[in-house]
């Protein structure tokens, strides 16, 4: 369970973030979405133990984020791969975890890296990679920690858009499949309603939530249901919410 | 394999054409020219005077070597530590770095003569005049390298709680590497400038000990031979930092660019 209570982020004179309040369930696949500036990166780094907020407080499992980072709990996913160029695939998602000082788990990183379509570029450096598979290792990366919550910024955002459906549908199967809980920021309404059980909106001046939409799309998630009237509606709906914010 | 081999030939073909040609002309010109030989002996005559006397040139550039390998090995630990103080302390980059950089126009051979005061005739006068020249490159190389880390991944390390050496280890050296390398090239050169240098001021012995009494007793030959001594001394310690550089590089997957 992460819980924010009406956390504040300031930078000298700016108010990046202004009184959030946010309870996110264990193994609930949150999104939050926005213009650009509006604090929803300030919010995932909060989350995450990165950006120490000026008023207010966060807990996951009622633990400061600090003490989460210790326990290796806290997974990120960033825009940029953040692969080291030297390391391989493997050697770059066993890293992480070894310097958390987990043990090694080598056999469990090979298939996991097999599962998520990166079967034969095990020991490929990333220079080696596509856009897509550097983030699918960066992903794996994560979820091989063994941290129970996932903070993504916004990692598809340098991605093509055919990548990016083609990997949301694989971090929603992920999902599924880990039982993680996932926060993920994005600045994309069909992305945000896509992979969200609930979609958090966020606003600028200052950074605050204006709305909170559960998305209920029948079936599983797939390219299909990208064309489906429910969800469609859905995204429609989110949209109209962040326009009438700013007339 | 044997492409790459008659590639590597066919690229040495131009380079050794060219010295061959220099070799051949500077004969010619003793030879053909009207160059009396007590001003620009022949090359046979600069190979007759190494192979006549090989172990005065052998003991001085062993004697240059060690000014060259002490003295650099001081400078380059010296330059890297302060890199890391640089890198790592901000008040301390704050305070020194802009005179770290200012310092590159002053010319450093200039502070030979003072050392000679300072520290009198002996061996530690050119060793500490080497490390004063290497110590430079590689201070502002490393500091530079050690700043490349992209910031994401120092967030990553610090989401699941890795500390400051793990992080420098680990991230931070690595992608320093390249520039570590850059600056060993040049400070490598440097260190037998800065020998020969020291040499000529403190007057003991070495290659430009040499170098310095061939020119007092107006002996072109003697000075010939002590320089080509004197590259082959460079161009091995270059080699060898090459060398090196192509197997980090390598096992780091990075490329070499020269």
């Amino acid at each position: 369970m992460i819980d924010l209570e009406s956390v504040g982020v300031a930078f000298d004179e700016f108010t990046a973030v202004a009184d959030v309040d946010l309870g996110i369930d264990d193994g609930e696949f949150v999104t939050v979405v926005g213009p650009s500036g509006c604090g929803k990166t300030t919010v995932l780094r909060a989350i995450g133990g990165l950006q120490e907020p000026t008023t207010g407080r966060v807990t996951i499992d009622g633990r400061s984020p600090s003490v989460a980072q210790e326990a290796g709990d806290v997974g990120f996913v960033f825009q940029q791969h953040t692969l080291l160029p030297w390391k391989s695939a493997l050697e770059n998602v066993v890293f992480l975890r070894k310097m958390a000082d987990k043990p090694p788990d080598r056999e469990g990183a090979r298939a996991l890296l097999e599962t998520m379509g990166l079967d034969g570029f095990e020991d490929a450096r990333p220079a080696a990679l596509s856009g897509g598979m550097k983030q699918r290792v960066a992903i794996a990366r994560a979820i091989h920690l063994g941290a129970d919550v996932l903070l993504m910024d916004e990692p598809f955002g340098e991605l093509d858009e055919i990548t990016r459906d083609e990997l949301g549908v694989e971090i929603r199967s992920l999902w599924r499949r880990e039982r993680k809980t996932i926060v993920f920021v994005t600045h994309s309404v069909p992305e945000a309603v896509f992979l969200g059980d609930r979609c958090v909106v966020m606003c600028d001046r200052p950074g605050r939530i204006e709305a909170t939409f559960d998305i209920d799309l029948p079936g599983p998630r797939d390219t299909e249901s990208l064309g489906s009237g429910a969800f469609q509606e859905q995204v429609a709906a989110v949209r109209r919410t962040l326009h009438e914010s700013y007339d | 394999m044997t492409e790459r081999i008659s590639v590597a030939g066919s690229g040495a073909v131009y380079p050794v054409s060219a010295l061959c040609a220099g070799v051949a002309l500077w004969w010619a010109l003793t030879a053909l020219g009207d160059i009396p030989p007590f001003l620009l002996p022949a090359p046979d005559a600069v190979v007759a005077r190494l192979a006549g006397n090989p172990e005065l040139y052998l003991v001085n550039a062993l004697f240059t070597l060690e000014k060259v390998v002490y003295g650099g090995a001081i400078g380059i630990g010296a330059g890297i530590a302060l890199a890391a103080f640089v890198a790592y302390v901000p008040w301390f980059r704050r305070a020194v770095y802009p005179y770290l950089v200012t310092v590159r126009v002053l010319p450093k051979l200039a502070i030979a003569p003072l050392l000679l005061i300072y520290l009198g005739t002996g061996m530690t006068t050119a060793i500490v005049f080497v490390a004063l020249i290497t110590f430079f490159p590689l201070v502002l190389n490393t500091a530079a390298g050690l700043d490349r880390t992209p910031t994401a991944h120092h967030d990553l390390l610090r989401s699941v709680d890795a500390g400051p050496i793990e992080r420098i280890l680990y991230v931070d050296v690595p992608y320093a590497i390249p520039d570590i390398f850059a600056g060993l090239k040049q400070s490598v050169t440097l260190a037998v400038v800065g020998a020969v240098v020291a040499e000529w001021v403190v007057a003991d012995n070495g290659l430009g000990f040499l170098i310095l009494m061939g020119s007092e007793n107006v002996r072109p030959d003697v000075m010939l031979a002590a320089l080509v001594v004197l590259l082959l001394v460079g161009l091995a310690l270059y080699g060898i930092v090459v060398l090196v550089q192509r197997r980090v590089h390598e096992r780091l997957g990075l490329e070499t660019l020269d």
